[in-house]
């Protein structure tokens, strides 16, 4: 008998196990514990065995109608916690996503760095007075950088600024020394279109004002700046400009990152690329602000942003970026 | 500008120490950019000198000859030449069987039937002139059986050096001033260069400055006896090397004086010279320059004149009726300085820029015009012996440029630094930079030399420039900066605009764009548009600022409709209004025409949202008056915030959005976002919540026709009752509106006859309202 008690409860789970509805399991609890099931037999022949063997065989029999009761239950309880699958759960859209310029991104990575450093973000106006644009700069009136071929004159005497660089001399107005601001911002040149020229672009102004700041205090802003743009380690190269409104004055370049530095259009074939200019700030711009260059001193850096980005999405054609198509600026997502 | 090494080497002692292809990595970092190194002769070899001593009519040819060519070996050689020059007795160059041309291996091959052993070549196929007219004609004195190399200074490295770095040293404009600095970097001596002095023995020249605001200097000397030579083979290849096309003696030399110094000089055929004179031209007089070409001159452009007849735009060009013919046997030779600015103002005005309007603009030293005479002179004397100079050097130099001297402070050199320099270490650099130098306690006594006092050299820290680059950029070590930890946060306009342009983009994803500052005047015809503004100057096309930006962006809505039927997208930039820098944000939502309810009303709470989640503000849309007559009449809506009004909703009118693409509707948002950034974010205190269960209950009201929510909210608003949490709409079907109140009480827990209560007033109030509701 106890043979087959136990062969009753393999039976049981065998069946079990291809159940998949809790239907079919109800139909094998009545098949194997119902009143007509071989079990409820085994139970009423009980009736006639000797006390002893009740002893024996009853609690065999009930812990096999207790075991069998549990695969049951189990069994129904995992059927009910089982979702039925009534879609096709393999489809599987594309997402839709909207996205930030990539201008827009580039300077948030180039001020996330800078505030990391203590800078503070500010911002000029687009419209700009010959006065914060070019004269508090330390630019001449017969400077060819004001002639009428870089520079966008209004019919109201002001012009659109050719460089973010007014920030520098509002900068130090409204907030004085010690100083430390950032300013991303649209400049405009009068160029004629081509992959590589545009007439409106992206830049950012950072200027540093304290006593004792050094040249050293500059590369090290500069080197941190990119490591922290392009996640790696850029080969740059530290060279004599000239800026009317530093001095010295110095042009870092970084290695194309479209040829990898063999020469590209992009790169004029030089390999590199001219991605910042930065200097120590001219003491005239310093008493421009307001500012005394006997006890101060200063950098200041101007950075493409615009070229950043062509930099940093390999981007070979810079007439896409104020085009407005969707087609390509979905690709750049917002981070 | 290309610098030839060859020549380089000539003006350095023991030049043979640099390593010339190498160098110009270190000067880029130390000086200038260099562009481009380029290695001249690598692609010839084999070619020596030849003399013709033979020739023959090819009998097989119209214009070929064989001839039997003498290249220093045993025997004559036999070669094929189609040029016209060959004649019995000319030397020439000559390549082997095996050498090469042009990176091209010469072999001996029949032409029309008589082998050819090599060739004869000319000048270009040499690399060093243009010229194909025939093969090269060598001077009799040309050893024959010598390398071609050895002969001409075809071996030699051309550098490109980007001008714009040049745009500040006015001394690095001719190939002496490069190896100046070439020596100062590599620790080298420079050598003086050879000229020949002039005894002033004679007459003075008749020179007169008439501005001398505008002319500096103006040296002049007049030669005789002289022949219109022509240039020595290696000065022709070395002017061919750096660009210049090799005319005559006279005029070469005035050239090779501008490339060796930067002094552009000029040379008049002196039987024509009366009296030089330096002055302005005259409004609306023409003239006709060198080059052919009629120019307009104003009032603002220096002349040079002979007695009262212009002879020449002063730093600029010649005229044509000076030029050097090949019989001039006497020159009237000009070295002078002109105002950069004046210079370049009338090189722009005539759309004229030469090699000397480049030079001049970059605030030459005048205390070179003479010896770039003597120079000239030193160099004419060896092709013309017997030249006689007939005048004195003539000097008109009003004001002599003296020699300036800056105190150089060491506390603020050591400041710029970020390290302490030994005195001598400084003293070491400026010198070999050609400064002289005194060392004080406390600072250093500079003496500038005037070929870098004009423009770039004003001040200490123009000589902490010097003295940084020529220690090396390479050799400071980035530091630092040392934090204050005083938290300054000056504006927070640029946090403010990224925060709405990431919740824009993440989560309407909408695409931002950038546009442009002006209007484009084709859209402005498409749209038959009038826009009045600020205007560019000089220009006629695309030079009205903008004062509306959604409607300046109807030219990327334009591009957009051809790949997408709909799309949405967003910029934050300037708008010029009433003559004022204004910061806008605008939003565009295009989409079928029978979406416009859709994206009107998605447009309405985009608005809120953006207001509410950033600001904490709540947002108004009031009816406004048609304000464009490009927006639709009726769909405008101001925006207004705590009653003040902080933008504008609009449809473009269908007449406009049928010129872009038909079937479509094009809905702008405009927030002044100046006002934007202002505004304050309203104080949030938390509100205690109920501990009793609220209830939900919705009440459909059917509108009579034309009769719009916003009345039906104001009834809605009119009902009060103290169980009222909230109420809200929350569907509409055709013209039944769908309102939700959430009801509760703060001390107890609703009954039933408490709803009851509720239900029957509102229902009430609302048919006291003449509104039916479904009960």
């Amino acid at each position: 008998m106890e043979k087959e008690l136990e062969n009753l409860l393999v039976s049981l789970k065998n069946e079990l196990d291809k159940c998949t509805k809790e239907f079919d399991v109800l139909n094998l609890k009545s098949k194997y514990l119902g009143k007509k099931s071989r079990l409820s037999e085994i139970l009423s022949e009980l009736k006639n065995m000797s006390v002893e063997d009740k002893r024996l065989y009853g609690s065999v029999i009930n812990n096999t109608k207790k075991q069998m009761e549990q695969e049951v239950n189990e069994k129904i309880e995992n059927l009910d916690s089982k979702v039925n699958i009534s879609f096709d759960d393999t489809i599987d859209y594309d997402v839709n996503n909207g996205s930030l310029h990539p201008v827009t991104i580039v300077a948030k990575e180039v001020t996330d760095c800078l505030k990391k450093m203590g800078f503070t973000v500010v911002s000029g106006p687009e419209m700009e007075s010959e006065y914060y644009n070019f004269e508090a700069l330390n630019v001449p009136k017969d400077h060819p950088a004001r002639d009428m071929q870089d520079t966008y004159y209004l019919d109201n005497g002001m012009l659109l600024r050719t460089q973010t660089s007014d920030n520098q001399i509002r900068g130090m107005e409204n907030y004085g020394a010690p100083l430390r601001i950032c300013a991303p911002g649209r400049t405009f040149r009068n160029e004629d279109l081509d992959a590589n020229h545009e007439n409106t672009f992206f830049q950012i102004e950072g200027m540093v004002i304290d006593k004792n700041i050094s040249i050293e205090n500059l590369m090290y802003v500069m080197q941190e700046l990119l490591k922290e743009v392009f996640h790696t380690n850029i080969k740059v190269r530290l060279r004599p400009g000239f800026f009317p409104f530093t001095e010295p004055s110095y042009e870092m370049d970084m290695s194309c990152v479209i040829c990898g530095g063999k020469g590209c259009p992009t790169c004029k074939n030089s390999g590199w690329i001219e991605l910042i200019g930065c200097g120590m700030v001219h003491p005239n711009v310093l008493r421009a602000g307001g500012i005394d260059s006997e006890q101060y001193t200063g950098f200041a850096f101007g950075i493409g942003l615009t070229r950043l980005a062509m930099m940093k999405y390999k981007i070979n054609d810079i007439r896409v970026l104020n085009s407005g198509d969707i087609r390509y600026l979905k690709n750049f997502d917002i981070k | 500008m290309l610098i030839s090494c060859n020549k380089l080497k000539s003006y350095i002692k023991n030049s043979s120490d640099i390593d010339w292809e190498n160098i110009w990595n270190t000067f880029t970092i130390r000086t200038a950019e260099v562009e481009n190194v380029k290695k001249m002769g690598n692609n010839i070899d084999n070619v020596v000198i030849a003399e013709i001593k033979e020739c023959k009519k090819h009998p097989d040819s119209d214009h070929m000859h064989v001839l039997m060519v003498d290249c220093g070996e045993k025997e004559l050689i036999q070669v094929v030449c189609g040029a016209p020059n060959v004649r019995v007795g000319l030397k020439t160059a000559y390549i082997k069987v095996g050498g090469h041309i042009d990176g091209m291996e010469i072999k001996a091959r029949p032409l029309r039937g008589i082998l050819s052993n090599g060739m004869c070549c000319s000048g270009k196929e040499l690399g060093i002139s243009d010229n194909h007219d025939g093969i090269i004609e060598l001077p009799n004195d040309a050893v024959v059986g010598m390398d071609i190399k050895e002969y001409l200074p075809i071996n030699d490295i051309i550098v490109e050096i980007d001008n714009k770095s040049l745009t500040n040293r006015p001394d690095l404009w001719g190939h002496y001033g490069i190896a100046r600095e070439i020596a100062a970097i590599t620790n080298h001596e420079l050598l003086p260069l050879d000229i020949e002095e002039i005894k002033n023995d004679k007459e003075d020249l008749q020179i007169v400055i008439k501005n001398p605001e505008l002319c500096y200097r103006y040296t002049g000397l007049k030669l005789d006896n002289l022949k219109n030579n022509k240039t020595p083979l290696d000065m022709q290849v070395f002017l061919y090397y750096v660009g210049m096309r090799s005319i005559s003696l006279f005029v070469d030399l005035t050239n090779y004086l501008m490339l060796e110094l930067g002094q552009p000089m000029h040379a008049f055929d002196s039987r024509v010279v009366k009296k030089i004179e330096v002055g302005l031209a005259n409004d609306n007089d023409t003239y006709i320059t060198l080059d052919g070409v009629e120019r307009k001159l104003t009032k603002n452009m220096l002349m040079i004149k002979n007695e009262d007849k212009y002879f020449g735009i002063a730093g600029i060009m010649g005229g044509l009726d000076s030029e050097i013919l090949n019989d001039t046997d006497s020159i009237f030779l000009e070295s002078a300085n002109f105002n950069a600015g004046s210079i370049r103002k009338t090189a722009v005005a005539l759309g004229l820029r030469t090699e000397a309007s480049a030079r001049y603009e970059k605030s030459l030293d005048p205390n070179m015009t003479d010896l770039a005479i003597k120079r000239l002179v030193y160099l004419l004397k060896r092709e013309n012996p017997n030249l006689v100079i007939s005048s004195n050097m003539t000097d008109i130099y009003p004001q002599k440029l003296q020699k300036g001297s800056i105190k150089l402070h060491k506390d603020v050199l050591n400041t710029y630094m970020g390290r302490n320099l030994d005195d001598n270490e400084v003293k070491n650099i400026l010198e070999k930079l050609g400064f002289e130098i005194t060392i004080h306690k406390e600072y250093f006594e500079v003496i500038v030399p005037t070929y870098r006092a004009t423009k770039d050299i004003k001040i200490e820290q123009d000589l902490i420039e010097e003295i940084v680059r020529m220690y090396g950029l390479e050799n400071f070590e980035p530091k630092p900066l040392k934090l204050d930890l005083t938290i300054k946060e000056h504006e927070t306009v640029y946090n403010q605009e990224y925060e709405v342009k990431y919740l824009l983009a993440s989560k309407y994803d909408m695409h931002e764009v950038n546009s442009y500052i002006w209007y484009d005047t084709e859209m402005l015809k498409k749209l038959n548009v009038f826009k009045d503004g600020v205007k560019l100057i000089g220009k006629s096309e695309n030079n009205i600022l903008r004062d509306d930006l959604s409607f300046s962006l109807m030219n990327i809505v334009d591009t957009n409709f051809k790949n997408y039927s709909q799309f949405e997208i967003f910029e934050i930039g300037t708008i010029i209004e009433n003559n004022v820098n204004k910061r806008m944000l605008s939003i565009i939502l295009a989409n079928d025409e029978n979406k416009i309810e859709t994206i009107y009303l998605k447009a309405k709470d985009i608005v809120k949202y953006i207001f509410k989640v950033l600001k904490n503000q709540s947002v108004e849309f009031l009816n406004s008056v048609n304000e464009k007559e490009y927006y639709d009449v009726d769909l405008g809506k101001i925006i207004c915030v705590n009653n003040i009004r902080i933008g504008q909703l609009n449809v473009l009118n269908k007449k406009s959005t049928n010129k872009l693409c038909k079937k479509k509707v094009v809905v702008c948002i405009d927030i002044d976002f100046d006002k934007y950034v202002n505004l304050d974010v309203k104080a949030k205190v938390a509100t205690e919540v109920s501990k009793y269960p609220i209830v939900s209950l919705d009440y459909t009201i059917i509108l009579p026709e034309n009769i719009k929510y916003e009345i039906l909210k104001n009834v809605v608003s009119d009902f009060k009752s103290k169980l009222i949490k909230s109420f809200s709409l929350i569907g509409i079907y055709k013209n039944k509106y769908t309102i939700r109140y959430i009801l509760g009480s703060d001390n107890k827990t609703l009954e039933q006859k408490d709803l009851q209560t509720f239900k029957e007033r509102f229902i009430e109030h609302i048919k006291n309202n003449n509104f039916d509701i479904e009960e």
